[in-house]
């Protein structure tokens, strides 16, 4: 929040922030070019407390999962959510939790990753042209419709993959995403995609990821060096596979020293490839930082880089190029599939997820904002699925 | 979940954990009261001490309704892969885990609501003497 004043300025800031509420979300909406970078980093913060307040709410301690889940609201609220198109969303996961007699803390994480369809709330009160009166209720009624069909969706995806694509929700969302843009299509109205990518320079935004991954890496220290080293060394062992909370299945120490360095990996790959440090970007550094805690090590993340990248070598793409650099920073999503099956199946992962992510945002017209995770899940479902025929059928 | 879907992603899960380690022999014991179920399953490969805590502490994690609600319904059907006992330490109420004079082990696990108390459990007491 600071950060967010230092950058711009009070007043911009908050005027932009009230800008970014009432705009449209679809992907690939930069909030740091929308508004101004400030108002983003101001849209971060208030989304980043609407996370730890529903989880407070529900008494659920901060752990891997959780700041995962926070961490990725955060990411994302630089591009395509916000306060207003996060809360339907939220309301309608809890109300799911009450009508098959949980209490709403069983399905807290579906809640909060599950605002990767906030978009669907923007599009309705903002796009479609409806009266305000109108379009401000009803985008808020179908925000909870589509919160109550996340968790039984979101249950039976993860059953398709079975825990190797780190983002189910992303699937989720995806699938239900293809029939929410489906029917304004059929009724006529134009829903292509569009992307806004800001290429321009802010040194706050430059800073935001090395600040956070040092102040990681510094509290993993301060833990304990000895002890945070060996947990680390043990946390690059495992697979990653849903659901790997390395701050219990390791320790603190480990998964921060996991988190700050694996981030500040990618920041420094982003800074190679002359990747601009805007909105999207950091989303998706953000989303590296809190999946470190939550099954992405360096090693089970090496060889989808390799294979995204030999998909971009072999069909002569720009690797600067929005997608491709979304596709490096969100198709970490299948690193499970490389920790469990090895390097060539994470590779192969790698390969077609890039193969299939170009097309796959088009599919449900950006309403989804996990679309990598769209196309991580059917990767790893389809692998999983070959795997799985020849593990359970081959005559020993 | 149906009190029958749960018990069989439970010992589905818990079997594919001992499976793994391709024993001779596995027994699943199922004995079920009103406030509560207590479900052995036992098997004669030889595990170390280390072994047998790991297992004790994956199965008494902290309950973790977050996890247990979503990704606990992993258990018991999605089997490739590692067995995962965390999975299930998220939905009982305790367990303990103990050798068996053929070398095995035995995993007790107790399943009830917040009022069961299973050291009261009538079986629990026979079963570790």
């Amino acid at each position: 929040m600071l950060m967010a004043i230092l950058s711009n300025g009070m007043v911009p800031a908050v005027t932009g922030f009230w800008q970014l509420q009432i705009s449209p979300a679809r992907l690939i909406s930069d909030f740091t070019l929308m508004a101004n970078p400030g108002a983003a980093l101001l849209n971060v913060s208030m989304v980043g407390i609407l996370g730890l307040l529903v989880l407070r709410l529900n008494r659920i301690q901060l752990s891997g999962p959780s700041l995962a889940a926070v961490f990725t609201m955060m990411g994302f609220a630089f591009f395509g959510k916000t306060l207003l198109n996060c809360i339907p969303i939220i309301i309608g996961v809890s109300i799911s939790a009450l009508i098959v007699r949980k209490k709403p803390r069983e399905y807290v994480l579906i809640a909060l990753f599950g605002t990767s369809l906030g978009p669907i709330v923007s599009f309705i009160a903002f796009e479609l042209g409806f009266p305000p009166g109108i379009a401000l209720p009803l985008s808020f009624i179908i925000g909870i419709i589509a919160g109550i069909v996340l968790p039984p969706l979101a249950i039976a995806m993860l059953h398709l993959h079975q825990g190797y694509n780190l983002y189910n929700v992303g699937l989720t969302a995806g699938f239900i995403g293809l029939f929410a843009a489906s029917i304004p299509n059929a009724g006529g109205v134009d829903i292509s995609t569009f992307a806004t990518w800001n290429t321009g320079r802010n040194i706050w935004l430059f800073l935001l990821i090395p600040i956070v991954a040092v102040l990681a890496l510094a509290l993993s220290i301060a833990l304990g060096a000895k002890k945070s080293l060996k947990e680390f060394l043990s946390i690059q062992k495992m697979s990653g596979r849903l659901p790997s909370d390395f701050t219990e299945m390791a320790g603190k120490g480990g998964a921060l020293a996991n988190a700050g360095l694996l981030t500040l990996l990618y920041w420094f790959f982003m800074l190679i490839i002359g990747a601009p440090f805007n909105g999207p970007v950091l989303g998706g550094l953000l989303t590296i930082l809190g999946f470190s805690l939550f099954g992405k090590n360096i090693l089970n993340n090496v060889p989808i880089a390799l294979g995204i990248l030999f998909a971009v070598i072999l069909f002569g793409k720009s690797i600067s190029t929005p997608w491709i650099v979304l596709a490096f920073l969100f198709g970490t999503a299948l690193s499970p599939v490389a920790g469990e099956f090895g390097f060539s199946a994470g590779l192969l992962a790698g390969f077609l997820h890039l193969v299939l992510v170009e097309r796959t945002g088009a599919w449900h017209a950006g309403i989804n904002l996990y679309n990598n995770g769209f196309s991580a899940g059917l990767v790893a479902t389809l692998i999983v699925s070959v795997i799985e025929w020849y593990k359970t059928n081959i005559e020993q | 979940m149906k009190r029958r879907e749960f018990l069989v992603h439970l010992i589905s899960e818990v079997s594919s954990f001992l499976l793994q380690g391709n024993p001779r022999k596995m027994v699943v014991s199922l004995h079920q009261e009103a406030d509560g179920i207590h479900l052995a399953v036992l098997d004669d490969r030889p595990r170390s001490d280390a072994e047998i805590a790991e297992i004790e502490h994956s199965l008494n994690t902290a309950r973790r309704p977050e996890l247990a609600g979503y990704y606990g319904q992993m258990a018991g059907q999605d089997l490739l892969g590692s067995a995962r006992l965390n999975l299930v330490g998220w939905q009982i109420k305790h367990a303990d885990v103990l050798k068996t004079p053929e070398g095995g082990v035995m995993l007790n696990l107790w399943i009830g609501g917040e009022g069961f108390e299973f050291d009261k459990f009538n079986l629990s007491k026979g079963t570790q003497e």
